[in-house]
């Protein structure tokens, strides 16, 4: 039986329907020859991808990331947004521990940090929680990303000093989570898992509220700009304590990818 | 909202893929820097082009056709379509392996520099970046037949080029 080489090489590439594959596997048990032709290319195979496995685990330079990136903000959906408002809050809601939370040091106006240097993440005597990375995005570290990870809002010991409020699903695919931190300078944020890594997308010092008597509820009372944050990503409804459960189960991977 | 959705989460699919379109760019052009900058075009043109993209086709291979005709029109509009770079630019990126694995690389990425330029888009597409051959027929334009007899002759030349040393690693 003779067998043309491309037939062989369809074969070794896994592209021959069943009757054809059968054809070719009776033709190399007959014939050494045809199974080392086969074994030949399937070498060639492994070696050609081999030789380029390495490239794909280099860093992507920043300029294309911004390229692929760019208008992704152009059309912000901006319908049924008081619904969205609404749904987000009632999360927050749910995840409010009984009682009072962290004392708030005076009224602090309301700031995005986006450049900040890293002196404000040191965080008490512990290492710092948020780190620049070599890419330039700004990731969870320590306690906090282990609380990104594992913390269950409904659960959350008000002694922690890490506070998970609302999570859900970004229209990425990837899921955020926000948080408040405890101290002196209690920032909050939200911070999505994007591979490996929470990255923070919004840190805010939250106001504090007067008449308050210095304390404030975890969770509750969203800053404008994390609400406008959420609203920005948030596909769908925030999750639910069932629905977080599950994500963490999973390992907050996008369930369809 | 769904379009809003589709779109948001392509460009996250676009970011994963870039590891990818950078490979197959410079397997293309044969130089990480020209490699960049197709990219670069490549991208900036499916996004505003998304509502061509058909969401029951694979982006990968949207994006290589388009990656392709990016690095066609750059050479169209340089005028030096069969300029032939260095292959040693093409091993830039070895990492820190073994001078072994160094080699190989080295050895591998050069002989498929000196492939005949329809022989190298074939055998990166099915070979490097593991399409189906129908999807690698489709990225080139051309029919499947075209597709394997192209592949069929790189395969030989690399085997040609490469011997059989290193096939046991």
């Amino acid at each position: 039986m003779t067998i043309s080489d491309e037939i062989l090489m369809a074969y070794a590439d896994g592209e021959l329907d069943a009757a054809a594959r059968a054809a070719v596997e009776s033709a190399m048990r007959e014939d050494p020859q045809i199974e080392k032709r086969v074994a030949a290319h399937r070498a060639l195979r492994r070696r050609v991808q081999a030789a380029y496995s390495v490239e794909l685990s280099e860093g992507v330079p920043e300029s294309l990331l911004r390229a692929a990136r760019a208008a992704g903000t152009q059309q912000a959906n901006v319908v049924e947004l008081q619904d969205a408002r609404a749904a987000i809050e009632r999360a927050a809601s749910r995840a409010r521990p009984p009682r009072p939370q962290w004392r708030i040091a005076g009224t602090i106006a309301a700031s995005l940090i986006a450049g900040v240097g890293l002196g404000f993440f040191i965080w008490g005597q512990t290492k710092a929680p948020i780190m620049r990375s070599a890419g330039g995005a700004l990731v969870a570290r320590g306690q906090l990303a282990q609380a990104l990870s594992n913390q269950l809002a409904a659960e959350q010991s008000q002694s922690s000093a890490v506070q998970i409020g609302v999570s859900f699903r970004a229209k990425s695919g990837d899921y955020c989570r926000t948080f408040a931190l405890s101290g002196a300078v209690s920032p909050s944020g939200l911070a999505c898992l994007h591979g490996e890594e929470w990255q923070v997308q919004t840190l805010t010092q939250e106001p504090g509220t007067v008449g308050d008597s210095g304390y404030r509820t975890a969770g509750s009372a969203l800053s404008e700009t994390m609400l406008k944050s959420i609203e920005g990503q948030i596909a769908g409804e925030p999750l639910d304590q069932a629905g977080e459960r599950a994500a963490r189960q999973r390992g907050w991977r996008p369930m369809d990818r | 909202m769904n379009t809003s959705e589709t779109s948001q989460s392509i460009h996250e699919q676009i970011v994963t893929l870039l590891p990818r379109l950078r490979r197959f760019a410079r397997n293309l052009t044969r130089n990480p820097h020209d490699a960049d900058d197709v990219v670069q075009i490549a991208v900036e043109r499916a996004l505003t082009r998304l509502d061509q993209w058909r969401s029951d086709a694979r982006l990968d291979s949207w994006m290589f056709k388009i990656v392709r005709n990016a690095w066609i029109d750059e050479l169209r509009s340089r005028g030096r379509r069969d300029k032939v770079f260095l292959a040693a630019e093409a091993g830039e990126n070895v990492g820190t392996d073994s001078m072994a694995r160094e080699t190989e690389l080295l050895s591998v990425q050069s002989a498929m520099a000196r492939l005949p330029e329809d022989q190298r888009e074939a055998v990166s597409l099915v070979l490097v970046e593991g399409l189906p051959y129908r999807e690698a027929a489709e990225v080139l334009d051309v029919p499947i037949g075209t597709l394997t007899s192209r592949l069929a002759r790189g395969r030989e030349a690399l085997q040609a080029l490469l011997g059989t040393e290193g096939e046991d690693t």
